[in-house]
């Protein structure tokens, strides 16, 4: 049994992850930090693009509304940061339902565009502090340490952690996503939606669902994303945020987890290490993008035909 | 087959067009409980139309589709396949990259009761309906002969064993009516005689079959009644036996059109 | 109402510049069905090509003569045609046959690419262009205002795309890319070479895109590197308003939006000018997803 091996290797990996933080330096403990809450996004974002099929180019959006939620509730309300992880769940949800809504009928590329939309109207509203409680361009400062039984996490390996453990949550329901039935429902609706509809699936109800549950994964990373940095500000949401998610999962191998966690490290954990190249990070990054695809259309780490 | 059982599925003056194409025009139609019906007609006829109205894939122009003498046309096709009619497709359309087993386990989405929490979370009650569901689809591929194949990616097989895993696909799903089109298409005169005895076999466990076929060996030796049609219309229906020799038919095949294979079919 | 004419004036402007780099995305979406991400990249490639021969041919200081202005926008043409056809050759010709969203992602590497080039080659700030490269005049209707700029951008523009629209509808090349934007297959059976049609209308697409970009510098008067960004999204939503693949329809989208975008910020705000532009868009994929003339693409059971 291939999977159960696979599944044996990632816990392993996962576990070794966990005991970093006894020998690494603080700026390894951040950078891991950083990649669990981005890989999070990822596998977020694989839901909706990777598994269910929608081409999603504006999965900042869910991020940010969780980021944002945790930041305006602890910032202005005083609710402690774990509290405000279920809200910030929620809400990125059902902005994500309501969004995907009138839209999942749309053919592939349309969709596309319109989540393009979707990412360049929610940055203007951060920008223009609608409501006044985004902070503007500037965004909101001075979030809080989450605390847990009283003990407040405040160190870089306190909450490298938390986001750890938050990445092993989510390994864990993709990993049984691959073995239910809604995973194998967004597979038949991005393979053959007429056909999938012809055996009895509700196309609309499951591709809003889609939307619902990555939204609301992305929505918990943002949480962690908020409360590692302690700041949030719309340039972390805006479009180019959403390419990268998109790119990672084309890049590392569609609904394939292993594959998504090495578009993480490339797309996102690579150019932070190496911030020496400075103005030409971005023409290599590009540069790579197609090279990446031309040499593995598939992704570097395609999801293979495990027999059962 | 006696006449006496109750109708399943009637078509009351069913029509639609495409701009301003007639592709289906007053269409009558009725399957009783237990028959084999065979809907055939030149190339172009709308007999897939037809299918696609039926299954919700198009709503009709006008007229209605009855399901136990309640309309269901206008419903989209999942509901309809919640009340029991699946169907095939005359271009197979099995979900690419997925193995055969796991097509087959599509057909089971309406019999499966695990919610997609449960499944997130992989609760003890989903893990056993998941086992219980693969063993039940297995069965279902060894009584088509496909249990050796169950692991293979199903795109990646011979044509005829593709028709037979989507065949397998819609009875996972516990069908009361059966949609066939164009089952024989592209199988050899082996493969195709036992398309025959499985199509026996499935309205013997007492589905309702209704099909579209060129391959006039099949339609004869399983349908109990047959409906031709021609440009959209109904030009003749009855038993096997007396539309082989009815002359409107032979004229929509021969006279009309002059595809070669219609000709060797009725020769 | 006088306020309403000069934004109309000025919505017409921008818009034969959105229709122009329309152009581009929409003959590759109708043969590639793809989304050509980096083509308002190009287009502003063209901008700053134009930028260079021209502060290199006039130096500093007074207007540049009339052939050094042409020189510069033959020669945007040309580099940003050759950039096109290079494009196409290295980052999407290998991946026809892949997964569509692999050649998105290649699409989206090269606007990158092309983008920060610009950055490196010339420079991270704003540049902006020599006085005096367009005709000073402006014509006072009442307290409307219509310079001589946009007189020649709008008249150039249009055009331009009749040309492009007649070279496609009436010669016998322009019928083989037709036909291959309706089945590729069908009309390589037929014995159309696609190669050379993909090929063609990468050297099109550019090359009308280097004129609008080129264009938007002179008409603002400035350029940066990253703003192939913003108008290559606004031109290819006018394509979608238009219908996507469709060649007149991307004419017609580019000049409603150009009007629409121009007017909103008028009359609503400038500030969400684009919001407003993204919420129309949005709207219309909502109604009518096949735009105003529809599209070539048809879903087939």
């Amino acid at each position: 049994m291939k999977l159960s091996v696979n599944r044996n290797i990632g816990a392993v990996v996962w576990i070794a992850g966990l005991l970093v933080p006894l020998v690494a330096s603080n700026s390894w403990i951040s950078i891991l930090s950083i990649f669990a809450i981005y890989a999070v996004v990822a596998l977020s974002t694989d839901v909706v693009l990777g598994r269910a099929g929608m081409y999603d180019m504006g999965h900042a959006v869910y991020f940010g509304v969780g980021a944002y939620v945790t930041a305006i509730l602890n910032v202005q309300y005083g609710v402690p940061i774990l509290w405000t992880m279920p809200i910030a769940v929620v809400v990125a949800a059902i902005v994500g339902m309501v969004l995907a809504a009138p839209m999942v009928k749309l053919r592939g590329d349309y969709l596309l565009v319109a989540t393009i939309g979707f990412n360049e109207i929610f940055r203007m509203i951060l920008i223009n502090d609608v409501g006044g409680v985004t902070g503007g361009p500037d965004g909101i400062f001075g979030i809080g340490v989450p605390s847990v039984f009283g003990y407040s996490i405040s160190s870089q390996e306190g909450l490298f952690v938390l986001n750890w453990l938050l990445l092993g949550i989510a390994l864990v329901l993709m990993n049984n996503l691959d073995k239910s039935r809604l995973g194998r429902v967004f597979r038949y609706l991005k393979e053959d939606e007429l056909a999938a509809t012809t055996l009895g699936v509700n196309a609309r109800y499951y591709k809003i669902l889609a939307f619902g549950l990555g939204a609301g994964l992305a929505g918990a990373a943002g949480t962690l994303f908020a409360t590692q940095l302690a700041t949030v500000s719309p340039s972390a949401f805006v479009f180019m945020e959403s390419v990268t998610l998109f790119a990672i999962v084309i890049v590392g191998g569609q609904a394939s987890i292993p594959g998504v966690l090495l578009g993480t490290v490339l797309m996102f954990v690579v150019p932070q290490v190496f911030r020496d190249l400075a103005e030409y990070r971005y023409l290599v990054f590009g540069l790579a993008m197609i090279v990446v695809m031309v040499l593995r259309p598939q992704g570097i780490w395609p999801r293979r035909n495990r027999p059962e | 087959m006696s006449t006496s059982e109750p109708t399943l599925l009637a078509l009351d003056n069913i029509g639609i067009s495409f701009g301003g194409l007639r592709a289906v025009d007053q269409l009558n139609l009725e399957v009783k409980k237990g028959q084999v019906v065979g809907l055939i007609g030149p190339n172009g006829a709308g007999k897939t139309t037809v299918f696609n109205i039926i299954t919700g894939v198009y709503k009709p122009t006008d007229g209605r589709v009855l399901w136990k003498g309640e309309a269901i046309n206008g419903l989209p096709p999942y509901r309809v396949a919640q009340r029991g009619i699946l169907r095939t497709f005359q271009t197979i359309r099995l979900f690419s990259g997925m193995s055969v087993l796991e097509n087959v386990l599509a057909g089971k989405h309406l019999r499966t009761r695990q919610t997609w929490w449960a499944g997130l979370l992989s609760t003890p009650a989903q893990r056993r309906e998941e086992k219980q569901l693969r063993e039940e689809c297995m069965e279902i591929l060894k009584t088509l002969k496909l249990d050796h194949v169950a692991n293979e990616v199903a795109t990646s097989l011979a044509y005829g064993i593709q028709r037979r895993v989507e065949m397998a696909r819609t009875l996972a799903a516990s069908p009361e009516l059966l949609i066939l089109d164009e089952p024989a298409a592209g199988l050899n005169d082996n493969e195709s005689a036992e398309l025959n005895k499985t199509i026996l076999d499935i309205r013997d466990s007492g589905v309702t079959v209704l099909l579209v076929e060129h391959d006039m060996n099949v339609v004869m030796n399983v349908t109990d009644h047959i409906v031709v049609i021609s440009f959209g219309r109904k030009i003749a229906e009855g038993e096997p036996e007396s539309i082989r020799n009815n002359p409107d038919v032979i004229e929509a095949y021969l006279g009309k059109d002059d595809d070669e294979d219609e000709q060797e079919a009725f020769a | 109402m006088d306020i309403f004419l000069q934004q109309l004036i000025n919505g017409l402007t921008v818009g034969s510049i959105y229709a122009l780099i329309a152009l581009g995305y929409t003959m590759v979406y109708g043969i590639l069905r793809l989304i050509n991400f980096a083509h308002g990249d190009l287009a502003i490639l063209g901008a700053f090509i134009g930028l260079t021969v021209i502060t290199g041919l006039a130096g500093s200081g007074g207007a540049p003569a009339n052939w050094i202005v042409i020189v510069a926008f033959v020669l945007a043409v040309l580099v940003v045609a050759i950039a096109g056809v290079l494009l196409e050759f290295t980052a999407y010709r290998p991946l026809r046959n892949a997964h569509r969203l692999s050649a998105v992602v290649s699409a989206l590497g090269a606007s990158m690419f092309i983008q920060n080039g610009i950055m490196l080659i010339w420079s991270p700030q704003t540049l902006t262009f020599p006085e005096g490269i367009m005709p000073q005049t402006t014509y006072n209707f009442g307290s409307v205002v219509i310079s001589a700029t946009q007189i020649f951008i709008v008249t150039v523009s249009l055009l331009l795309m009749l040309a492009l629209y007649l070279y496609v509808n009436k010669t016998r090349f322009g019928t083989a890319i037709r036909a291959a934007a309706i089945d590729q297959d069908a009309a390589r059976l037929m014995g159309i070479n696609v190669n050379k049609v993909i090929t063609s209308v990468f050297i099109l697409g550019p090359a009308l895109g280097a004129i609008g970009g080129l264009f938007i510098g002179v008409y603002y008067r400035q350029a940066v590197f990253d703003m192939g960004w913003i108008y290559g999204l606004n031109a290819f939503i006018a394509a979608i308003i238009g219908g996507i693949g469709n060649i007149p329809g991307a004419m017609i989208g580019g000049l409603l939006l150009g009007l629409f975008s121009s007017l909103a910020s008028g009359y609503i705000s400038s500030t969400w000018q684009q919001a407003i532009v993204f919420g129309l868009l949005i709207l219309i994929l909502m109604v009518r997803p096949t735009g105003i003339l529809g599209e070539r693409v048809a879903d087939k059971v």
